[in-house]
């Protein structure tokens, strides 16, 4: 899947992958690897700029630590997030049960 | 190209558009990946390749931070409010007789340059795709109407001994982007 493909999900996939704890930009990449089976084709030094939108609009926390002698920034989802990301979810529900429904000629569930 | 070569002309170009941090947080990424690849069996000269071939073009994730700059924020807001602002200063320096006021002609074309010279600024950081130029350029820019501003409070206290309601506007306006500059100033230096 590309990049284009992915506009508007990107901020949910993001914040899924840090549901399961703290994680440093390389983590989140592995585990968005390991989630989509490999498919998602990002520049991941993307990822980056994408973690620190997230962290200026309040849905992930920063912070500093040192490890190896190389300074590493691990993100963590704040209670905004969480809520973002829930909402996201039943967004994203919704939109694929509404295409799914259009595609396979049934009729359309209404949103939960 | 041997691999530390291609990791530091990447880092390189990153860090001549970045601030030390993001460069730093890059780096570690990209030096994961790195691993991430000689683990997979690549010679050191491949892995380094196949990390920043997977990385991207250092333009695309500069200008991505770009996009984040406290400064360019700043610089749009302060472009939206530039015409509000200077259209309350018209309005005030009209019902002042302003051509009236003992300003020397040299005052005036230096405060009109200033002026000019700030919107080059501030538009030069709200669409830059360089991230430490948007930033110069928005601080200066910060610090350029701070002045204008406190020029023109001042002025008018001293040529106005009556305040009228166009002018008290003015003012309003100008001490609301003065304390709207003075916070992105200090987002902007930090950010």
């Amino acid at each position: 899947m590309r990049g284009e493909e992915l506009k508007g999900h990107l901020d949910a996939l993001l914040l899924a992958a840090l549901e399961d704890g703290p994680r440093h930009g390389y983590a989140v990449i592995e585990a968005l690897r390991e989630s989509t089976g490999g498919r998602l084709d990002l520049p991941t030094g993307t990822i980056y700029p994408a973690l620190r939108r997230l962290e200026q609009a309040g849905l992930t926390a920063g912070s500093w630590s040192v490890v190896a002698g190389r300074q590493r920034r691990e993100y963590r989802l704040t209670s905004a997030g969480s809520r973002a990301l829930s909402g996201k979810r039943a967004d994203w529900q919704d939109f694929a049960a509404m295409i799914s429904a259009a595609l396979e000629g049934r009729p359309c569930p209404r949103p939960a | 190209m041997p691999e530390t070569s291609l990791i530091t002309d990447y880092l390189t170009a990153l860090s001549a558009q970045l601030p030390a941090p993001m460069v730093e947080e890059l780096a570690d990424g990209l030096d994961q990946t790195r691993q991430h690849y000689l683990r997979q069996g690549l010679t050191p000269d491949g892995a380094a390749g196949a990390a920043v071939a997977e990385f991207g073009a250092p333009q695309v994730i500069v200008a991505a931070f770009t996009r984040l700059s406290p400064a360019r924020h700043a610089a749009r807001r302060l472009l939206a409010a530039g015409p509000v602002v200077g259209g309350c200063w018209a309005a005030a320096l009209i019902t002042g007789r302003a051509w009236t006021w003992p300003v020397p002609a040299a005052a005036r074309l230096l405060f009109g340059v200033t002026l000019i010279t700030v919107i080059g600024l501030l538009t030069a950081a709200a669409f830059g795709r360089r991230y430490i130029s948007a930033r110069r350029a928005g601080a200066a820019a910060c610090i350029g109407i701070t002045t204008l501003d406190g020029v023109m409070l001042i002025t008018v206290m001293l040529a106005i001994p009556v305040l009228i309601w166009p002018v008290i506007l003015a003012v309003a306006a100008s001490a609301a982007r003065l304390t709207f500059t003075a916070r992105a100033l200090r987002a902007v230096l930090t950010g």
